[in-house]
């Protein structure tokens, strides 16, 4: 056997995860987000947060202190931002640093490429966030209202339409496969994670 | 002309994956350079020469995606990717030994080494895609092969 089929053999282990993107504002804005969930360790992170503005300066990103919903609860959180790219750390209720980090890409109605804005960012972490619990469970979260949609599936997807004060999100809900949201109406479950 | 993104899904997203994984070291970095590169080709509506050349592409991004993230600050805080080779199904023992002796390497060795024996692409494609001169894609390989000699041993043939 050659070098070169050892390593092909070897290599045949690694395999994507089968999820594709998810897709949002598509019926509204022609933008595509890619979201991503960070698994970040929480106290290195906490300390990367910690070493000041500087840190961030020095690497072309921005740092700057947000209020955000986490699960829930409203918490003060360090967003540091650099090319499209972010990281949210935060204590959580019981007082935890916690972090999480995302990001992707936009595109725009010509088809062009780019990062994410610090808007952009902004706006995506007001999003709903869907939590799939180790326990089976699933719950849809934005702002301060969480809604247990464990049993509300129907042939693998749970529509979702979530209100606070005079805005509504509307949420499509993959029994298994992610989800996304609109300003607008539902997005078609075709339309993303195929 | 041009594969559907289902298609080129289908057929390319586990290597676009695995050129992911091998500069990055990380599934969920992996599995996100893949997301982005299949954005792009969405996004990108343009006819392609070939199958080949549309593969071609996907790597291309794949890996200069994949090295922007490796530079991120944030990401000096991943989980190692020891936790990750211990999920992965290999069929023979000597497999996982030489995915963790090519996952030990210099990130530019390491890219390098999987573009010429995964991918099977020359040098002159490697050094095209990581904007790199032949003669130092050349050097890369040629440390990572003597690396991987040093750790493999007799797992590892002398080769060009």
């Amino acid at each position: 056997m050659t070098n070169k089929e050892r390593y092909q053999r070897a290599f045949s282990a690694l395999h994507a995860s089968g999820e594709m993107m998810e897709v949002k504002n598509m019926k509204n804005t022609k933008k595509h987000y890619v979201r991503r969930a960070v698994a970040v360790c929480a106290a290195a992170a906490l300390a990367v947060a910690l070493a000041g503005v500087a840190y961030a300066a020095d690497v072309g990103g921005i740092r700057r202190t947000v209020q955000v919903w986490i699960h829930g609860d409203q918490t003060d959180a360090v967003l540091d931002i650099q090319g499209g790219e972010y990281t949210l750390t935060y204590e959580d209720s019981q007082g935890q640093p916690r972090s999480q980090g995302g990001g992707g890409l936009a595109i725009e109605q010509d088809g062009s490429v780019r990062d994410l804005t610090e808007e952009e960012i902004v706006e995506h972490l007001d999003s709903p966030d869907v939590v799939y619990g180790e326990d089976g469970s699933v719950t849809v979260w934005w702002r301060g209202k969480g809604l247990d949609i464990t049993d509300k599936f129907e042939n693998g997807v749970c529509y979702v339409q979530i209100k606070d004060g005079g805005e509504t999100k509307y949420v499509t809900v993959k029994l298994h496969n992610g989800y996304a949201w609109s300003d607008a109406a539902y997005v078609s479950p075709d339309r993303f994670n195929f | 002309m041009r594969l559907s993104a289902t298609e080129a899904y289908e057929k390319y997203a586990d290597r676009v994956f695995a050129a992911a994984f091998a500069v990055c070291r990380d599934r969920a970095d992996a599995d996100d350079v893949t997301q982005d590169t299949f954005t792009r080709y969405i996004a990108r509506d343009q006819q392609y020469e070939s199958e080949e050349h549309i593969k071609a592409w996907l790597l291309r991004v794949a890996v200069n995606r994949a090295r922007d993230l490796t530079r991120a600050f944030w990401r000096k805080n991943r989980a190692p990717w020891e936790d990750h080779v211990a999920e992965l199904a290999f069929e023979e023992p000597a497999d996982s030994r030489l995915f963790a002796a090519v996952m030990s390497l210099p990130e530019r060795y390491r890219t390098a080494i999987h573009l010429f024996y995964y991918e099977d692409w020359t040098i002159a494609q490697i050094a095209s895609a990581l904007h790199a001169r032949e003669g130092t894609v050349k050097s890369w390989l040629s440390r990572g092969r003597k690396l991987l000699k040093n750790i493999l041993m007799e797992e590892w043939d002398d080769d060009e």
